[in-house]
């Protein structure tokens, strides 16, 4: 069993406007473990994106605590957050959010200098980095604006992962990408999770929760069901299908 | 129409920050140019108003009534470049004192005169509180220039204390009148006195006939009052030269006119300021805002708003903002004008006749109107480029594929360094606008600054460019003194320092190169001065050298090398320039020439003034008393003196004495030497005891003259550098929150990616450092060249370079904090709204 890199206590969010409130998460305890492949899962609205804001320090909890192994977070401030994301946290989202003023290879260099150095090493991993996702050097001086959606979705993993986050937290990595794209992004995840890298990704698509091996499901701001699966390749991908398929069903997806 | 004016309301409640500060600028633009306009036009007809009101001549001649001949006046009424002339007479001094409120003595030079000779040289309307009745009862009336009202504070009904030498009379003011010229502490403060009083007076001051006159020649009467004084003393015989003096009109109004403009136009340089900061803030507010709300823009356009619709929105907005500006302006002008007028009055001791006119104001509200109309369309006539499919996009094809500039694989230190400079090129453009402002604003405070400097930092500043002595007393002797004998003897005084005879001002030598009269300051060694500074060359050292002032040298292009003539009762001597000096006193009007120069041109000059330097500790006003004491200064004391001698031959001394006295009060007697038979002993005595003709405390007069125009300028520059400041201030903080509204996403992201709130802050903010370091050099060179374009005309003005260095190293640091509390909104944006948004 692997050790919990990240876990909370009585985790709450939740929203107010105008006088009325609504609570998204309440009271949940969850553990994210070393090395795993968490897939968050739930219908619309049950409070999987806020969950993983709450997780990765992207937004302060209304109640309850965030622990990053002992250091409890939640009572960080918004620089401290910062930092602490800089250091711990790599992102990849649903819109990508590349800066569209700046060039693929300055992107992933905005990522990488906020944490570290410059240092040929940082460069040339980069460049690494890069080939091995499969952006091709001409395309290095290019504008987001430029690349296609797969292609910045590629580039968005490669300056979450740059600094080597001990977390990579993705948020419907693949929801705005074409099923040929999808499949590559999803590729370099599943390598990245061999490798050891410990994933938090949220999704509501099948296919892309396969890949973990860790199913968490929520409903209405609580954890309804947890479901674990083989690493992704280590077994029959249509009984791992059916399996995951048999744990939604069961949770009324 | 209504739709349209419904969405420029709801964009001007949507930026309310912004809103108000643009209000500030339009009105403050509004403020500065409907003024100064204001200014401009009043300031032409201020003093042919004022002329009219006194009705008074132009031109004055004031002729010492030793050397005065009623002819003069047939001789001025016979030229027929001379419409109309009149005489008459008042009693001057420059030796007067006053007591000031806390019973100090502080020099002023003053002229008495009576009502009726007043009125031959003006008509003099007399503003008063008291009744006839009242009036009557006041055993020493005194009616006073409305500058002594204004700069020194005395009120009708205030005691007045006239000193001479250790006399002093009393006056009650009664009154106070306009008078152009002889108004001013700095030439003289003509008082209107009773006939008895004058009476009095008559004894103890100087008779001066004046001539007075207008004429057609239109140059402020110079020229022809030298032709004047030529024919005068070819007429008479008399010395009239040394010690006749002039006045004009033209003098005195170009004096008040220069300064007020220069005023004005420091106005209309910071409305220039403000008026590139509001292009560009309405500039950046518009495409911020088209790119903030391009979405809702296409919504617009696909319910069927036009593009034209939506750009008129934007002007219509900024006509709002600006309407409201303008009236605040208004409002302002109104208030400001008579603030404006009353410091003319005050500054130049003058009542001024004028009423605020409406189209200066008219004219600068439709300008502004008309130019903020146009710069809105202009910018948001770019609504044209996002149809509305363009607009759901975001715009997008409006991408830049420009040249990556500064790639971050090539950081050497810091990453926030490095991209702050990446920011700065990527808005090169909005730059040029920022640097533009930036620029106006930093030679506006550097010149203001400078000057602030130069005349806050007490006298001190202004002294060491006064361009003459600054010793502790100036003494004039009698004709038969001799300067060298009585310094000698003053020296071995325990309280002096030093004692040189110099030249006095009484004889004015001809440049002939400028055609100006100048007054010699002559030494028989320059390196005896303590405050006349060459600010290029060196000191006369031979007969036929001499310096110029600065003002001198600037006017007519004399430089060091040049040779200029000089010409003394038509006798002419050419000299070599060796040196420059500045010169703040005496209208920049001194050369400066060796004694053996002097008698060169002057073959009987000698020195009839001396300087006395006291010792540290020593009161002048105590050693003045004692010196007046020991050599007789107050002819008249001797001349009423009852006390007499203890022996026969004392009293007969004293008696002697007294007739010296009154011999040379009454008929300008310069030396007179007697012996008297008295049986058996023969008394004899000279005049020598009376020495002194008057003593001065120079730095006194320059305190009165120039301590009240200090202030003004000090008051007027901290103002310029505030508002300076503001705008900057204004402007990087609009700016900033413009750009920070605009990379909200962009900033969004890198929080995301772990960049804190004040990394980021610090990144907008050193964004602009590059413009602003260009501009405070570039706004720095061109103050200082301003200052020394000013320097032409009121004399050298040192520059303390380290101090205007750490100010500009304040104003980039101001620049920066600016710039990074403008940048406080990113702490606001929240990357969890920006990830889900």
């Amino acid at each position: 069993m692997s050790t919990a890199v990240l876990h909370t206590e009585k985790l709450c969010k939740t929203f107010s406007s105008g006088g009325f409130q609504q609570h998204v998460i309440k009271n949940l305890d969850i553990e994210i473990r070393e090395k795993d492949f968490t897939v968050i899962m739930g219908s619309s609205g049950s409070g999987k994106s806020t969950l993983l804001y709450a997780l990765s320090g992207m937004d302060k909890p209304s109640l309850g605590k965030v622990f990053f192994g002992n250091e409890d977070i939640s009572g960080y401030s918004n620089d401290e957050l910062a930092v602490f994301r800089r250091k711990n946290c790599g992102f990849v989202f649903q819109s990508i959010y590349l800066l569209e003023n700046m060039t693929v290879f300055d992107n992933v260099m905005t990522g990488a200098l906020v944490a570290q150095k410059n240092s040929a090493d940082l460069v040339k991993k980069a460049e690494q980095l890069l080939e091995k996702v499969g952006i091709k050097k001409e395309c290095w001086k290019k504008y987001p604006n430029q690349l296609s959606g797969g292609e910045c979705q590629r580039v968005g993993i490669v300056r979450a992962v740059i600094n080597e986050p001990k977390i990579l937290f993705a948020d419907e990595p693949t929801g705005s990408l074409n099923s040929a794209s999808s499949h590559d992004v999803l590729d370099i995840f599943t390598e990245l999770h061999n490798k050891g890298q410990s994933i938090v990704m949220v999704t509501h698509d099948v296919k892309t929760a396969l890949r973990g091996n860790r199913v968490i499901f929520l409903s209405d701001g609580t954890i309804s069901g947890e479901y674990e699966m083989p690493k992704f390749g280590t077994d029959d991908v249509k009984k791992r299908r059916d399996g995951l398929q048999d744990f939604l069903d069961r949770m009324g997806w | 129409m209504r739709k349209i004016v419904r969405l420029s309301w709801a964009n001007i409640k949507k930026h309310k920050l912004e809103t108000g500060a643009l209000v500030i600028l339009v009105m403050l633009c509004m403020l500065l140019i409907s003024s100064s306009l204001e200014g401009i036009s009043s300031i032409k007809s201020i003093f042919p108003n004022m002329m009219k009101n006194t009705e008074s001549y132009e031109n004055y001649i004031l002729i010492p009534d030793n050397a005065y001949n009623r002819e003069y006046e047939n001789i001025l009424s016979a030229d027929e470049r001379v419409e109309k002339s009149a005489a008459s007479e008042l009693l001057y001094s420059m030796s007067t004192n006053y007591l000031d409120d806390k019973g100090k003595e502080q020099a002023l030079y003053m002229a008495f005169i009576t009502k009726d000779n007043e009125n031959k040289l003006e008509r003099a309307e007399i503003e008063t509180t008291m009744s006839d009745a009242e009036i009557a009862d006041i055993k020493h009336p005194i009616y006073m220039p409305f500058s002594v009202k204004d700069g020194m504070g005395y009120k009708v009904g205030d005691k007045f204390d006239m000193i001479f030498g250790t006399k002093k009379f009393s006056f009650t003011v009664t009154g106070f009148y306009d008078t152009v010229l002889f108004d001013t502490s700095s030439g003289g403060l003509k008082m209107i006195v009773s006939d008895e009083d004058y009476h009095v007076l008559e004894a103890v001051l100087t008779k001066y006939n004046i001539l007075v006159y207008n004429d057609n020649q239109g140059k402020g009467g110079t020229d022809l009052g030298n032709e004047l004084i030529e024919a005068f003393e070819d007429y008479s015989n008399l010395d009239v030269k040394s010690g006749y003096m002039m006045l004009n009109y033209k003098n005195i109004k170009d004096g008040v006119v220069f300064f007020t403009e220069l005023m004005l136009k420091v106005m209309i340089a910071m409305a220039a300021v403000i008026i590139v900061a509001i292009i560009i803030m309405i500039r950046y507010r518009i495409a911020g805002d088209i790119k903030d709300q391009i979405v809702s823009i296409g919504v617009l356009e696909a319910i069927g708003y036009t593009s034209k619709n939506i750009t008129f929105s934007y002007v219509i907005e900024y006509l709002i903002i600006s309407a409201v500006g303008i009236l605040l302006g208004i409002g302002g002008c109104l208030m400001l004008s008579p603030v404006l007028f009353r410091t003319s009055e005050i500054m130049s001791g003058h009542r001024i006749y004028s009423k605020i006119t409406l189209s200066p104001i008219l004219l600068t509200a439709g300008g502004i109107i008309l130019f903020v109309s146009l710069i809105a369309f202009i910018r948001a006539n770019m609504v044209k480029k996002y149809p509305p499919v363009c607009a759901f996009r975001k715009g997008l094809g409006d991408h830049r594929f420009g040249k990556e500039r500064l790639p971050l694989r090539d950081t050497k230190k810091s990453v926030h360094l490095r991209l702050a400079m990446k920011g700065f090129l990527n808005n090169f453009k909005q730059n040029i606008g920022l640097t533009a402002c930036i620029t106006i604003s930093a030679i506006a405070i550097v010149f203001s600054f400078v000057m602030f400097s130069f005349f806050n930092d007490g006298m001190d500043a202004i002294v060491k460019s006064a361009g003459m002595e600054m010793s502790n007393l100036r003494v004039e002797l009698m004709n038969s003194a001799d300067a060298y004998e009585f310094a000698a003897e003053v020296e071995q005084m325990p309280e002096v320092r030093k004692a040189t005879p110099t030249s006095g001002l009484s004889q004015m030598i001809k440049l002939v190169d400028c055609n100006e009269l100048m007054f010699p300051m002559a030494f028989r060694d320059f390196k005896d001065t303590e405050n006349i500074f060459p600010i290029e060359g060196r000191f006369p050292e031979h007969d036929n050298e001499l310096m110029i002032t600065n003002m001198c040298s600037r006017s007519e292009n004399i430089n060091v090398g040049d040779s200029v003539t000089l010409d003394y009762l038509n006798v002419k001597r050419k000299y070599i320039v060796t040196g420059i000096v500045t010169c703040l006193t005496n209208g920049g009007i001194n050369i400066y020439l060796t004694e053996d120069g002097m008698k060169r041109l002057i073959p009987t000059y000698t020195p009839n003034t001396v300087e006395v330097y006291l010792k540290d500790g020593v009161n002048a006003e105590d050693f003045r008393y004692r010196l007046t004491q020991e050599y007789g200064r107050s002819i008249s004391d001797m001349s009423d003196d009852e006390s007499t001698g203890s022996s026969y031959e004392d009293r007969i001394k004293a008696e002697a004495d007294r007739q010296i006295a009154d011999l040379m009060a009454s008929y300008g007697v310069s030396h007179i030497e007697y012996a008297i038979q008295a049986g058996d002993t023969v008394i004899k005595g000279n005049s020598s005891g009376f020495m002194i003709k008057s003593v001065m405390n120079i730095l006194d007069i320059m305190n009165t003259q120039l301590s009240g125009i200090a202030q003004a300028i000090s008051v007027t520059t901290t103002l310029f550098m505030l508002i300076s400041a503001l705008v900057v201030m204004i402007i990087l903080f609009i700016l900033m929150e413009s750009s920070v509204r605009r990379q909200r996403k962009e900033l969004g992201i890198m929080k995301g990616m772990g960049y804190t709130s004040k990394e980021l802050m610090f990144q907008l903010a050193f964004r602009i450092m590059p413009a602003a370091l260009f501009s405070v050099i570039i706004g720095t060179l061109i103050g200082i060249a301003a200052v020394n374009l000013i320097t032409g005309y009121i004399g050298y003005i040192a520059i303390n370079i380290p101090a205007v260095i750490v100010l500009d190293i304040l104003l980039l640091l101001f620049c920066f904090g600016c710039a990074y509390i403008g940048a406080r909104k990113i702490k606001k944006i929240s990357v969890y709204e920006l990830m889900t948004e």
